[in-house]
Parts: C-alpha cells; sequence; structure tokens
C-alpha cells in the first residue's frame, strides 16, 4: 500500500497577527517608547484638531454685520465668517465690475472646455490640442478679460482663439466617435474619394470657411474695456501664475540650451542670464521693473502695473526652469545624442525628437514642483501694490466694518492656495507613475 | 516626375553658393553668435539709451556720490549703532547686517525642527510619521509671504500689552512689542574666559584629526567626538569659574508702560524668522527623509553582517552616504533663506530690500545704484556660497578610479 504524503492545511496565523490587532501592534504600540509616542501623538493632534474646529466651525459666528458683533457674541475664541463671506466677490474676482463678472467665469470655462478633451478617452491629437491651448488660448482669454477696442490684428488673433475652441471639440468629438482625425473624416466624407490632393483641399478649405465665420463673429461681438488696476483677488493670482507658466517652460528650455550650447557667445549668454536672476530674490526683480521699466522704455511709453510685475514673473521663473530642464538635460545618457548622430539627425531633430522628450519625463515632478513655486510665488506682486488673492485678503481687515479681521480671511485664502498646490503635486505623482510605466516594464 | 528629378540632383553640384555657406557648420556658427551677440548688445544699447534720456529729462543722477550723503531717516532695529544723520552707506551695512541676522538665525532654526521632522516621517510609528507628513504638507503648499503675514498680523501682533506680558524664567519676555532677552554683559577678565574658549575649539579639532589619523593606521577606535565636546565645554567653564565669574546679565525690566534693558527684538523680526524657519523646516525635512532613504538597504545589511554596533551604522555608514545626497540642496535651502528673507519688507522688518531698495530709494531717488548694489549682494552671497560648495562636493563625491 503506497503512502502518498498530504501536506495539512497551514493553520491560520494568530489572531494577534493578522488584521487590525496586528496592524496596531507593529505600527503604534510595538513596545514601550514607541506607545508612549503614539500616546504623545495623538494628544498633540488631537488638541490641534479640536483647538482649529471648535475655532473654525463650532465657534464660529456665521450672521453678523459688522466684526463688533462678532466679537460681542464669541470674541476670539471663534472665528467670524461673515466678514469672509462678504469679500467672497472681491477675494475671488478682484474689483472687476460686477455686471462683467461673467466674462471671467466664460474665460476659464473656455480653458476648462479646451481641456477636457486631454482627459478623454481615444483622443489622439492630444499634442496639437496642448499646443493649441497654449498658443490661441491666451488670445481668446484676454479678450475676455480686457475687451476693448480691437484692430484688425487683434480680431484676427481672437478669431483664431474661437476657430481653435471649435477644432478642438470637432477633432475630441470625430476621433472619439470614428477614429479618424477632423480632418480624415471631413476628407473622406465630403469629398467621398481617396484622392490625397482632392482631400487635403476640402480639408483646407473646410478650416478656412470655419476661420471666416470665426473672424465675423469676432467682429461683430464686443465687449466693453476693463482695465487691469480693477483686476484682483484670485482670479489675478491664476492670470499672472498662468502666464509665467506658460512662458517659463518654453524659455527655459531655451535658456537651457543655450546654457549647454557649443557656441561660446550663446552659453555665455545664457549662463549669465540665469545665474543673475537666480542670485537675487524675486523681490528685488519686481522692484527693480517696477522702478526701472519706465525708465528703459522709449520717453512717453506708459508701461501698466500689471505688465511689469508679468515680465518680472515670467523672467525669474524662466531662468529657474532653465536650470530644471538642463539637470534634466544632463541626465540623458551620451549614447542617446550618438545614436541620434549614427542616425543622421541634425542638431534640432536630435533634440525635438530624441533628447527633449526623454529630458522633460524624467524631470516632470520637478518641473511641477517649480509651477507650485511660482504660483506661490504669485505672492509677492501684492508688495508692489497688486491686489492679488493675498493682498485682497490683507484688506479684508482695513474694511472700517470689519477692522482687523486677519486670521479667518488668511485661514480662507490659505486654503485656496493650499487645495491648489496640493491638486498640482499630486497630479503630478499620478504623471509620473503613468509615464514611468514603460520603463519599468 | 517632378519628384524624381529632385531626388537625382546630387546637393553639392547644384546648391548656389549662398546655399553652400548657409549649410557650412563653421560659418552657421559664426554667425548665429555674430546675430545674438549683435542683437543684445543693441538691446542693451537701446535700454541705456533711453534710459539716459529719462534720467535727463527727470533730473536724475546714476552716480554713487549720495553714499556719503546724510540719509535722514530712522531705522526702528540696528545691529550697529545708528542715528538718523548717518550717511546711506551706513545705512546699506545695517540693511545687510539685519538680512544676515535674521537668515543666520533662521537656518539655525530651520535646521533643528528640519531634522527632527524629517525623522518624524521615517518613524515606524504611523501616528508620529502621519503628523510630520501633515506638517509637511501644510506649511509646503502654502505661500510663504502668506505665512510671514499670517504670523505677524494674527499672533506677534495681537499678544498682550508689556503690562500683561508672558513671561519666561523671569528672563525672557514676549509681548506685543517684541521679544526680550537677558543681554550679557563682559567684565574685566572675561578675555580669558574667549582665550580659553578659542585654544579648546582648537585643541578638540586636533584630537579629532589625530584620532581619525589613527584610526586609519592602527584600526583602533576613541571617543574623539565625546572628549572633543567635553573639552569644549568644561574648559571654557572652568576657566570662567576660576576668574569669579567675570560676566554679568543685564536682565529686561518693566518700567512704565515699556521693557528696557536687555537685548530685544521686534515683532515683526519674531514673525519673520518663526514664519521662515517653520516653512524651510519642511523643505530641510524632505531632503532629510530622501537623503536617508537613498541609502541602499544592502549598506545596512552588510553593517549588520559586520556586527557593527548601532551607532556606528549610522554614523560610519548611513549619514557619510546620506550626507552626499542631503548637502547640495541643503545649501541651496540655506541660500533660498537669505532670499526670502527680502519679504521682511511686507511687515516692516528693516532688512536690507526694505531700508535700502525701498526706503533709501524713495527718499533719494538714485534708483540705479542702489538696485544695482542690492542685486550685487545677493549674488556675491550665492556665488561664495556655491564656490564654497562646489569644493565640498568635489571632497565627498564617490571617488572613482
Amino acid at each position: 500500500m503506497t503512502m502518498i504524503f498530504e501536506p495539512k492545511a497551514d493553520r491560520p496565523p494568530p489572531p494577534s497577527e493578522t488584521g487590525l490587532v496586528a496592524w496596531l501592534r507593529q505600527n503604534l504600540f510595538k513596545d514601550i517608547p514607541n506607545t508612549l509616542m503614539t500616546i504623545l501623538g495623538m494628544y498633540l493632534a488631537f488638541t490641534v484638531l479640536s483647538w482649529v474646529l471648535d475655532w473654525a466651525l463650532f465657534n464660529a459666528v456665521w450672521d453678523a454685520d459688522t466684526r463688533r458683533e462678532c466679537l460681542d457674541a464669541v470674541g476670539r475664541s471663534g472665528a467670524c465668517w461673515p466678514g469672509v463671506v462678504e469679500w467672497l466677490p472681491n477675494l475671488i474676482y478682484g474689483l472687476y465690475p460686477k455686471d462683467a463678472v461673467w466674462r471671467i467665469n466664460l474665460g476659464f470655462l473656455a480653458f476648462v472646455l479646451w481641456m477636457v478633451p486631454l482627459w478623454l478617452p481615444r483622443v489622439k491629437s492630444k499634442v496639437a490640442i496642448g499646443l493649441m491651448a497654449v498658443i490661441l488660448y491666451p488670445f481668446l482669454a484676454s479678450y475676455f478679460f480686457l475687451g476693448g477696442e480691437k484692430g484688425f490684428v487683434w480680431t484676427a488673433l481672437i478669431a483664431a482663439g474661437v476657430w481653435g475652441l471649435v477644432w478642438v471639440w470637432a477633432t475630441a468629438l470625430c476621433e472619439r466617435a470614428t477614429d479618424l482625425s477632423v480632418g480624415a473624416w471631413l476628407g473622406r466624407r465630403i469629398a467621398g474619394s481617396s484622392d490625397e490632393q482632392i482631400q487635403k483641399r476640402v480639408r483646407q478649405g473646410a478650416a478656412l470657411l470655419l476661420y471666416v465665420i470665426c473672424f465675423g463673429l469676432v467682429s461683430a461681438w464686443s465687449l466693453e474695456e476693463v482695465r487691469t488696476q480693477f483686476w484682483g483677488g484670485l482670479f489675478l493670482t491664476l492670470v499672472i501664475s498662468g502666464i509665467g507658466i506658460t512662458f517659463s517652460l518654453p524659455a527655459g528650455i531655451l535658456l537651457a540650451l543655450g546654457r549647454r550650447s557649443h557656441l561660446p557667445v550663446i552659453s555665455m549668454l545664457s549662463t549669465i542670464f540665469i545665474e543673475l536672476f537666480r542670485s537675487v530674490p524675486l523681490i528685488t526683480i519686481l522692484f527693480m521693473f517696477n522702478t526701472m521699466l519706465p525708465l528703459f522704455m522709449p520717453e512717453g511709453t506708459d508701461v501698466n502695473q500689471l505688465v511689469r510685475a508679468i515680465v518680472a514673473v515670467c523672467l525669474f521663473a524662466a531662468a529657474y526652469m532653465a536650470e530644471v530642464i538642463r539637470g534634466g538635460l544632463q541626465a540623458i545618457p551620451k549614447g542617446q545624442y550618438e545614436a541620434a548622430a549614427s542616425l543622421g539627425l541634425g542638431y534640432w531633430q536630435t533634440t525635438t525628437q530624441v533628447v527633449m522628450p526623454q529630458a522633460l519625463k524624467i524631470m516632470i515632478p520637478t518641473i511641477v514642483g517649480n509651477f507650485i513655486g511660482l504660483f506661490k510665488d504669485t505672492t509677492l506682486v501684492s508688495i508692489i501694490g497688486l491686489f492679488d488673492l493675498m493682498n485682497m485678503a490683507r484688506a479684508v481687515g482695513e474694511d472700517t466694518d470689519w477692522l482687523g479681521l486677519f486670521i479667518e480671511p488668511f485661514f480662507f485664502v490659505s486654503l485656496i492656495y493650499f487645495v491648489f498646490c496640493y491638486a498640482m503635486s499630486s497630479y503630478s505623482i499620478g504623471l509620473e507613475a503613468k509615464l514611468s510605466k514603460g520603463r519599468d516594464r | 516626375m517632378a519628384v524624381t528629378e529632385q531626388s537625382v540632383r546630387s546637393p553639392s553640384s547644384n546648391r548656389s553658393r549662398f546655399a553652400r555657406l548657409f549649410y557650412d557648420a563653421t560659418i552657421r556658427a559664426i554667425f548665429l553668435q555674430v546675430l545674438t551677440a549683435t542683437l543684445v548688445i543693441g538691446l542693451f544699447a537701446w535700454l541705456i539709451y533711453n534710459t539716459m534720456v529719462n534720467m535727463q529729462e527727470r533730473n536724475l543722477s546714476a552716480g554713487f556720490g549720495f553714499l556719503d550723503v546724510s540719509a535722514g531717516f530712522g531705522i526702528s532695529f540696528t545691529l550697529i549703532p545708528y542715528q538718523e544723520g548717518d550717511t546711506y552707506l551706513r545705512v546699506f551695512f545695517v540693511g545687510i547686517l539685519n538680512t544676515l541676522l535674521v537668515a543666520v538665525v533662521s537656518i539655525f532654526l530651520a535646521t533643528v525642527v528640519g531634522l527632527i521632522v524629517g525623522l518624524a516621517r521615517l518613524s515606524k510609528n504611523w501616528i508620529i510619521s502621519r503628523i510630520a507628513r501633515v506638517y509637511v504638507e501644510l506649511l509646503r503648499n502654502t505661500p510663504l509671504l502668506l505665512q510671514i503675514i499670517a504670523w505677524f498680523f494674527g499672533v506677534f501682533n495681537l499678544l498682550p500689552r508689556p503690562r500683561d506680558s508672558v513671561v519666561l524664567a523671569d528672563s525672557f519676555v514676549l509681548n506685543n512689542r517684541g521679544f526680550y532677552m537677558p543681554a550679557p554683559i563682559p567684565e574685566a577678565g572675561f578675555g580669558l574666559v574667549l582665550a580659553a574658549f578659542v585654544v579648546s575649539v582648537l585643541g578638540a579639532v586636533a584630537i579629532y584629526r589625530w584620532e581619525a589619523a589613527r584610526r586609519d593606521r592602527t584600526g583602533q577606535a576613541f571617543p574623539a567626538i565625546s572628549t572633543g565636546i567635553a573639552i569644549i565645554i568644561l574648559v571654557p567653564l572652568i576657566v570662567h569659574l576660576a576668574a569669579g565669574s567675570p560676566l554679568s546679565w543685564d536682565m529686561p525690566v518693566l518700567q512704565g508702560f515699556n521693557f528696557v534693558g536687555g537685548m530685544s527684538v521686534p515683532p515683526s523680526f519674531c514673525a519673520l524668522v518663526v514664519a521662515l524657519s517653520a516653512y524651510t523646516s519642511c523643505f530641510i525635512a524632505e531632503i532629510v527623509r530622501s537623503g536617508i532613504q537613498s541609502v541602499s538597504k544592502g549598506q545596512l545589511e552588510a553593517a549588520g553582517a559586520l556586527n557593527l554596533p548601532g551607532n556606528w551604522t549610522l554614523r560610519r555608514v548611513v549619514l557619510p552616504q546620506a550626507l552626499r545626497v542631503i548637502i547640495p540642496p541643503l545649501i541651496s535651502q540655506y541660500l533660498n533663506v537669505v532670499k526670502n528673507s527680502s519679504l521682511a519688507i511686507a511687515i516692516g522688518f528693516p532688512d536690507l530690500v526694505s531700508v535700502w531698495m525701498n526706503t533709501s530709494l524713495n527718499q533719494s531717488g538714485r534708483a540705479i545704484p542702489i538696485v544695482a548694489m542690492t542685486m550685487a549682494f545677493y549674488c556675491l552671497v550665492s556665488l561664495s556660497v556655491s564656490l564654497a560648495m562646489n569644493r565640498y562636493n568635489r571632497s565627498v563625491q564617490i571617488k572613482e578610479r
């Protein structure tokens, strides 16, 4: 009779080694010092949390007309939110005329609409959509925000913005429905022939027709001018950081390439620019542009204060971005350049198709970190007198009804900054994980 | 067939001379550089011309002659004696010293807090590492300027009046006029204590060097660091006591409506230092954490296999490798502290930017020399630190053969 060894089923681990109990024992109560730390930590967390919640929610005053009423009701033990609520429109839109606020909303809605196709599955032309957003959206947005007289060139550029938005959605919908680009689809459907030449004509004709329609619409459309003195709040913060971010990436790439260039004059000029702007604080650059830009310009030119701030922020951000990109470029192994050279690629082909995509990919977390830094640094424009989100929050406490109300608006505004920055950093972590999938396979 | 005809043509034979020049790498490089240089020089010439015209129009001058002129405004907090009638040059130095004071104090505090928080993030205790993470994320994701202003208006301005101030151990006083602490007054014979201190520091360094050399030669260990610390503390202390304690303290005392005596810093200084060091400590914590995590697990296992004692593993295996990763970004954070201290202007602390680039510029109207001097100071600090940095970096990098 043959004996076959039949292993018995493993006994389950003891209850102290699995599940919640084991986790608690491992992470919170491993030994006596650890337990003491846990108790201390819990006490600390509980104290801070209960204090903040008491102040911000349970003891807070929600209904009052002045700060005096709040103080009479709860003193300093609770927050006084009515002041923040009353100032909410100002915190978000600045002193933008109330009946024109829809333009800001619509401008940002257009941005969201432009960006949505980037997240839709089965849309292929994402790079083109992204580039369009960077190049064409600013024209559309600036007319929404600024309005006013527009000459022929300006009308043409705004029409290009409208055209871009329509094109983005046509492409996205078409690619989702048929897997063909909108041009190819039009070519097939309308021309109905497989002749490349005719299809191309149809495509160009359609694009031109659409542009003419947009141009007509834009010329008929007029918005009243809102001068930049009235811009403020979160809106202004987003405008400055948006322009800074859009400018700093391409400018940083060019500066980094310049610094690594073999041409001595170009590399020296780039290096001087980068080192100079990186070694001084942003506030000195803002001051410099604020006091000196009027001196630099030809007599009689009036440089808008917002423009001065934006120029300073852009140049500063570009210098920092250049060093980030250079770090990415340095991480690309020499073999990649040699491989590109052996394929007969020239400098620009090597850069745009081999080196730069890899360099940008490995630097995504740092690039986004820079964007976050730039977003936070836009608060500095308040020092030269622009009413950005932070300066607006400070203004609440100088309102006669809410005199001395500082902590509440700062708390609220910090929350806004936190949400934006945290969202950006979480997104970059996600993006990094997604892009590195190919590498880690 | 137009296409084939074109592709058959050889590139060199039919291209015009101009095209050949255009495709020559050397010529193209020279052309590009000359073009760039011309553009940049042209831009600068245009800017300088405009500036000169504008300055003539407004009767401004670009010279440094104003430095000897009396500035005529007061400064609320100075490290060197300064009066309203002193020169602009002195204002400049007052500003520099205030900036450096803020930077040094903040760097010290930020390093200590950052180290603790960084280690806490690595703690195996779940709740401690969570708390550290929340601290880092909260402070890192809100603007520094907002934090400075919030500390100033929200905390240090709302402190009690001098009458009801917070007093710690009868000598440290905190109220809405600032932070007061006892000031040391050296008496005759204190020079001896200082000399003893210098000598013992030199001695401790010598012992450390000797120990390192002997360890390399013989492999025998000697507790050089603890001996050194003992020497640095004990020797000056003994000299101090032997000389009859030649040091007295000037205590802050409430007199009328305010405290007098001792050393004091204004509330704006406190807000600036607290905010700067809290903000920077987050970044330092992350740097410390990533540095320690960068030491591979195999190194720890190897140290365990050699049966090294616990503190040796830390001191001789983990730290030297972690420091290599930690130091460069740490130094750049220190530089950031120097630069960020310029935000003092938002709460009225008289640092370089506030007192020089703002007040002096508005008073004297000499925009160009003032901006140039401010920028030169920051550039000088950055460049000298990065030079020292590069030398250090070269000495700790892995020496590969």
